[in-house]
């Protein structure tokens, strides 16, 4: 009961926020102040539930608004899976909501009343969407999510690109979620409820009794939640959605949204799918299509020229990572529960350790736009790192954590998912092949963070043109949650123990993963080694904090003893250019000249990302369209009929005369037929 | 346990010091080699080291300054330096517990990510375009690196090196693990930058790519890396696909795998005076080749041969 009065306020707290900002939105920054001061309210009251679903299993469930005549209620019980995005939706809602206050100041056009409260809402939606286990209501937050966010994708309302972006947000995900309700439908006949429980029964029933109808169900369920993750070639709505959106809602859907696309997947096949044939079937389908998306977004991002929609490919490929992890961890857990456990475990730490450098990467690209007005790494032509040193040193962590650079926390989940790939060759071989398919990734990740970090930051410090303010950082409120997000990478990276144990609690807490060992047996007890072993042997080891602290002795000991040790003078010089005098515009590498030989070696078998139009058919426009065969024939007929009636209005009384004449021999003709000449 | 953190620390620094001391001295073993095949005189072997010492009193020149530009040199020394303390020198990893066969390709490939942050930071355009060449180098010879090392974890079903290192030894020559071991020695040429593979540095065309700006103690420091870089490379794969015989006695086994190393040096040091450097996307088609081919490693491993 407690958790669910927690989220009762934290639900409070929200709309309460959204209809304050709808009040003072037009009063300056007073609506995003009250918006930071409700999410704050709302995230500390979201992680307080989170903590409490950890520490004792939760409070049993609490169901409310009941509707009878559909086996619906709004049912609450958080569960250590609901809390794992709990403790992340609050906080990244807090981070970004505190960074609007500043950066949405670039908006003078467009008003924010559609700004504050929408969002408030959109992040009501995503917790609303993990805590319910009432199929009923989860869909009907998962449509909040998807309304909502679709306005904020359309936030700029005098770009075309905008509403082209939202209008493909929209259908793709509008269509994915009448899946998701057909899906929901299906199972509802045969359970008579939308209850977790009493649909898990019936789709297990459904599998056994219909097996094709019950494949069509899930078949949904993957299209619906694999569409709102962006795994491809569902996912083309995605860079273009989040390239339109102002930065700072990229980084809450980077952070949150998408990342219920996982939760949904988690929840469906673990929960209200029983292990079985068809578990792992579906399992090698998320894996394939998470490798799919891996490799085909990430190739993708490595030649965009737009830092966001750069970004926004890797959103694509990191959350192939995670559909990877998850499927192998889903089609091994009957064979092989060790290796099973460890790729969900995979799977789900990368999806928390992308939800702490893709909203910071995204936070920074949209630093830079604020200051430089400009995505566009080719124009920026770098040298903004000596100017915004905070922002260039977030981007940079975060780069090498999304890159897997150790000691970061990026390192740690892609070891995971690797050696789950590597070992599992006993149940596969094609699963070391994926896993080096992961690897080779990996590095085409880091090549193009690299290419942003050197497009944006490194290099010969730029030149304001004359007469313009110079360049400085972002004020703090944008500043302070890059400053977090990035020292939680780190911190993540170095100490991953306690999130780990939490992910694995999260995992094993799911009903359908029965036999799933425990933390000490899969990744060894203790607090410094993560050690995966079998049978006594170890297969698997890590431990960042004694590798980081070897990696300082020795660096500190190169830097004194060797760097340093001749005690030399170092001097300030320009850049030598071999003697040439040339502007120093000129003398930059522009970042769209790199790796173009790689880009070519791959050329043909670059996946192009098909560009999906959306043609409506024929008959379909004709249809919808009220105009060709409503309102245009009904204006043109009315117009006709009235130029007739006055037509017939001369003006001229023997005229209207001979009508009335006319009229009443019509009249009485027409009595006389009627009656029979009766009288 | 004090005694076992005692041992681990000793061995841990023997590592350490062997890769720092002996790389300068095979470097300039290897320019001798060189000379005579070119029928010069050559300059002395210890001559790595006194270029080393000379740079390290060199005014330091830098185009930028920012404390983490500052550092790098030092930080790529030392992730080559920690690489060698998660790989065998004739006894076990003395860092075994902290990293395993994903660790050293991820350390591994730490020096090279600094170097080319280093390069774009400098704000030359040459080593600009020495760094893109260096990613690009890197995108084609991990790949390669990683397959060799999954096919090891595979065949010894475990991914800790030494684990990997027991196995071969007790186990004698298989035909996956000696291709692998072919396709880490065609990837040890481009890891230790050495012709046809020098494309990043490419002197003539580049000048020395992203060292173009480094100076003084910087460039001592990025060189010493990379002598240390091709050592270990070479020291990995003569101990994770060539470990007999092995007499399980460090004292022995160490010089032992250090000769084999050199032998793989000298080998690299002959195709680099007899090939002139390929473009750079020859290397990756290359490289892309190499990869394919060492899946068959892959292949023979998962029938067990």
């Amino acid at each position: 009961m407690i958790t669910f009065r927690l989220l009762e306020a934290a639900a409070a707290f929200l709309i309460a926020g959204a209809l304050g900002a709808l009040i003072t939105a037009r009063r300056g920054r007073r609506g995003a102040w009250v918006s930071v001061v409700a999410v704050s309210g709302a995230a500390i009251l979201m992680v307080a539930s989170a903590v409490r679903a950890f520490r004792g299993g939760g409070d049993p469930e609490v169901s409310a608004l009941p509707i009878r005549a559909l086996g619906a209620a709004l049912r609450i019980h958080v569960d250590p899976l609901s809390a794992v995005f709990l403790c992340l939706a609050g906080p990244i809602a807090l981070l970004t909501t505190l960074y609007s206050v500043e950066y949405m100041g670039r908006f003078v056009r467009d008003g924010l009343t559609k700004y504050y409260p929408v969002l408030l809402i959109l992040f009501l939606a995503i917790g609303g969407t993990v805590v319910t286990t009432d199929l009923f209501w989860f869909l009907v937050f998962w449509e909040l999510m998807t309304l909502t966010s679709f306005v904020l994708v359309i936030f700029e309302r005098e770009s075309r690109e905008a509403h082209r972006a939202g209008l493909k947000y929209f259908v793709w995900n509008q269509g994915a979620a009448l899946g998701l309700m057909g899906a929901a439908l299906v199972l509802w006949r045969r359970a008579g409820s939308f209850d977790f429980e009493a649909i898990r029964v019936s789709l297990a029933t459904l599998l056994d009794t219909a097996p094709v109808t019950g494949h069509a169900v899930l078949f949904l369920f993957f299209f619906g939640f694999a569409t709102k993750a962006g795994i491809l070639p569902m996912g083309t709505w995605l860079p273009d959605a989040y390239t339109a959106a102002p930065t700072s809602v990229t980084a809450a859907f980077g952070g949150t949204m998408t990342k219920l696309g996982i939760y949904g997947l988690l929840r469906v096949f673990l929960h209200l799918l029983p292990l079985g044939p068809a578990t792992t079937i579906w399992g090698i389908v998320i894996a394939v299509a998470g490798l799919t998306s891996l490799f085909a977004g990430t190739l993708s991002a490595l030649k965009q020229d737009d830092a966001k929609r750069l970004m926004s490919y890797h959103v694509i490929g990191q959350v192939g990572y995670m559909f990877f992890g998850v499927g192998a961890g889903i089609a091994l857990m009957q064979t092989d529960p060790l290796l099973g456990t460890l790729g969900l475990v995979a799977g789900l730490f990368h999806l928390i350790n992308n939800s702490l450098y893709k909203p910071c990467l995204f936070l920074g690209a949209g630093a830079v736009e604020y200051r430089t007005g400009s995505r566009s790494l080719s124009a920026l032509g770098g040298g903004l790192g000596g100017v915004m040193a905070g922002t260039m040193a977030c981007s940079l962590v975060a780069s090498l954590a999304i890159a897997g650079v150790p000691p970061l926390n990026g390192f740690t989940s892609k070891w995971l998912l690797y050696a789950t790939g590597i070992l599992g060759a006993e149940s596969s071989f094609l699963l070391p092949v994926a896993a080096l398919v992961a690897m080779f990734i990996s590095i085409v990740t880091l090549a193009s963070f690299v290419k942003y970090v050197a497009g944006a930051f490194l290099g010969a410090p730029v030149v304001t043109p004359a007469g313009a303010p110079p360049i400085r950082d972002v004020p703090a409120t944008m500043l302070a949650p890059q400053y977090v997000l990035a020292g939680a990478c780190l911190v993540v990276g170095l100490a991953p123990f306690a999130v780990l144990r939490l992910v694995h609690q999260a995992i094993v807490g799911l009903p359908s993963m029965i036999g799933a060992p425990d933390f000490a047996s899969l990744l060894g007890g203790s607090n410094t080694t993560l050690a995966l072993a079998r049978d006594g042997i170890t297969l698997a080891s890590w431990a960042p904090v004694p590798l980081t602290a070897v990696l300082l002795i020795l660096g500190i000991a190169a830097y004194v003893g060797l760097q340093r040790a001749g005690g030399v003078v170092t001097r300030r010089v320009p850049v030598w250019a071999c003697g040439e005098e040339e502007n120093p515009a000129e003398l930059r590498y522009r970042a769209d000249s790199l790796y173009r030989p790689f880009k070519d070696v791959f050329h043909g078998m670059y996946p192009r990302m098909p560009v999906v139009r959306f043609e409506f058919p024929d008959f379909l426009r004709r249809t919808l369209d009220l105009d060709h065969w409503l309102y245009q024939p009904l204006a043109r007929g009315t117009q006709g009929a009235v130029r007739g009636v006055s037509r017939t209005h001369v003006g001229i009384p023997q005229v209207y005369l001979l009508w009335i004449i006319i009229g009443a021999v019509a009249v009485i003709l027409t009595v006389l037929l009627v009656t029979g000449g009766a009288p | 346990m004090s005694a076992t953190i005692l041992k681990v620390a000793a061995l841990a620094i023997l590592n350490v010091a062997l890769v720092l001391l002996l790389s300068p001295l095979y470097e300039g073993l290897l320019r001798k080699l060189k000379a005579t095949l070119h029928s010069r005189m050559g300059p002395p072997v210890f001559q790595p080291f006194l270029d080393t010492l000379k740079l390290l009193g060199k005014e330091d020149l830098l185009t930028v300054q920012h404390p983490a530009y500052a550092v790098a040199p030092a930080a790529a020394l030392a992730s080559v330096l920690l690489l060698a303390t998660i790989i065998p020198i004739g006894g076990a990893p003395p860092l075994a517990f902290a990293g395993d066969v994903i660790g050293v390709v991820y350390v591994a490939s730490m020096s090279a990510v600094l170097l080319i942050l280093t390069a774009f930071a400098s704000g030359s355009p040459y080593a600009a375009v020495g760094g893109s060449r260096e990613m690009m180098s890197l995108l084609s010879v991990e790949p390669v690196v990683a397959v060799t090392l999954v096919v090891g974890a595979m065949k010894a079903g475990t991914l800790s090196v030494a684990g990997i290192a027991d196995w071969n030894a007790a186990h004698g020559p298989t035909i996956s693990m000696t291709l692998a071991g072919v396709a880490l020695f065609l990837a040890v040429q481009a890891q230790a930058g050495k012709l046809p593979f020098d494309i990043p540095e490419a002197d003539q065309e580049v000048m020395g790519g992203p060292l173009v700006e480094q100076s003084g103690p910087r460039l001592a420091l990025f060189r010493w890396t990379m002598w240390a870089r091709q050592l270990v490379f070479s020291l990995l794969l003569v101990e994770l696909f060539f470990p007999w015989p092995r007499t399980g006695v460090l004292a022995a086994d160490a010089p032992l795998a250090l000769l084999k190393a050199l032998v793989v040096l000298v080998l690299v040091a002959v195709v680099d005076v007899v090939n002139p450097r390929l473009k750079v996307e020859q290397a990756m088609g290359y490289y892309l080749r190499v990869a394919l081919s060492s899946l068959a490693a892959m292949a023979f491993a998962v029938v067990g041969m």
